[in-house]
């Protein structure tokens, strides 16, 4: 397996309030005006400042790493390709999440007609989930992230914005278009049915302890 | 404070939401109340728990994977010389429903051809009202019109192609040409 996770979850946060905020979104504009001309080379630090980003964020939607690493290229060559329209109304990387969502949205239109690769991978999912079986039934904290990447796609950017990425309401409102009360429905749906998943294990395992 | 209330609330609870005032009163209701007690206590779970998910590292040759692509990719131009070919969505659709009026003016002028609609073909006082709305702009109109008459035809062909096509294909159809249509 390819994937490997890094100790420090700080590098996800973005810096969105207060002088840090401010600073970053300085370089960025400096780097996007650069860009704009075509500087590859500050075109080059933008990528490095926002892959990780952009590439978990791609990576929970789709839960597949070679899927992942190919779409999160297409977003940054769409934003690359892109920013001589980008005219600054929103901050840079609010316009490259949206690219990220919609690059993510169309690669799994794309999984879905490709039925063959679809198949491989349920396979691939059911293995993977044989194999969390074995290890441990009672992991609740696997449960929630397993169930996550089952959730509709419009439950799980919330999520993953909200919780991975500690976005406000109004960020992701801007991301995602939508205005904030649609966010805070999906947001509050999505939460509920992992909610529910839990109330059903914790049922399970009661009904369990009552057959012995 | 009813549990109902509590419910809705308590979500924005979490998220830090609430004014310092509804967190009291909130806290005062599940300090009382074991669903809601309950409820919170599933929800901090579910919200700790995925904040345990784990930050996965992207690929090393990333960076130089997307360098090496865009440096093979031309950005897009966004010349001024073609801004003025690229209307806004609401100006095409003036242009279509103009194209749409001046290719209905000549079909419902002919007797034989306006017999055939379903619309503008008896003598009540809406088809008159309608024809001598199209008289009035077709009059104003030039040899244009034949040029419409083929585009709308050809706009006419491709409703029909996804009414028949079905949903799926329709909202894909729409997403394929909204990316692509040249509109501000």
């Amino acid at each position: 397996m390819r994937e490997r996770s890094v100790q420090s979850t700080q590098s996800m946060r973005m810096p969105l309030t207060g002088a840090v905020s401010s600073t970053a979104e300085q370089d960025d504009l400096q780097l996007v005006t650069a860009s704009k001309g075509g500087d590859q080379d500050a075109f080059a630090q933008l990528v490095q400042r926002y892959q990780r980003r952009v590439f978990n964020l791609v990576y929970r939607m789709l839960q597949q790493y070679e899927e992942a690493n190919e779409t999160t290229q297409e977003t940054f060559l769409a934003a690359w390709q892109g920013l001589p329209a980008f005219r600054g109304d929103a901050r840079f990387a609010t316009w490259l999440y949206r690219i990220a969502y919609n690059c993510s949205l169309k690669q799994l239109e794309q999984r879905k007609r490709d039925k063959a690769l679809q198949v491989a991978l349920e396979a691939e999912q059911d293995n993977t989930k044989l194999t969390d079986t074995e290890m441990d039934v009672r992991d609740r904290q696997a449960l929630v992230r397993e169930h996550l990447s089952h959730l509709p796609a419009k439950y799980r950017i919330v999520l993953i914005l909200r919780h991975l990425q500690d976005m406000t309401y109004e960020e992701m409102a801007e991301i995602l278009t939508m205005p904030i009360g649609t966010i805070k429905t999906h947001l509050f749906r999505a939460r509920n049915l992992l909610k529910e998943r839990l109330q059903a294990l914790d049922r399970e395992s009661n009904m369990g302890t009552r057959g012995q | 404070m009813h549990c109902r209330e509590a419910a809705q609330k308590l979500q924005l609870y979490l998220d830090n939401r609430l004014t310092i005032e509804q967190a009291r009163i909130l806290e005062a209701h599940v300090a009382n109340c074991a669903t809601c007690l309950e409820e919170l206590v599933l929800l901090e779970e579910v919200t700790q728990n995925l904040h345990t998910i784990k930050v996965i590292a992207e690929p090393d040759d990333l960076n130089e994977q997307i360098m090496r692509r865009v440096a093979m990719t031309a950005q897009r131009t966004n010349s001024p010389r073609f801004s003025l070919l690229r209307p806004s969505l609401a100006e095409l659709l003036v242009v279509v429903l103009l194209a749409t009026i001046a290719t209905l003016g000549p079909i419902l002028q002919q007797p034989s051809l306006r017999a055939l609609l379903p619309f503008a073909n008896g003598h009540d006082s809406l088809s008159l009202a309608v024809m001598s709305l199209l008289h009035m702009l077709t009059t104003a109109g030039s040899n244009t019109l034949i040029l419409a008459l083929w585009v709308i035809g050809t706009v006419l062909g491709i409703c029909i192609t996804l009414v028949v096509a079905g949903n799926e294909m329709r909202s894909l159809w729409f997403k394929a040409v909204m990316e692509r249509l040249p509109v501000r």
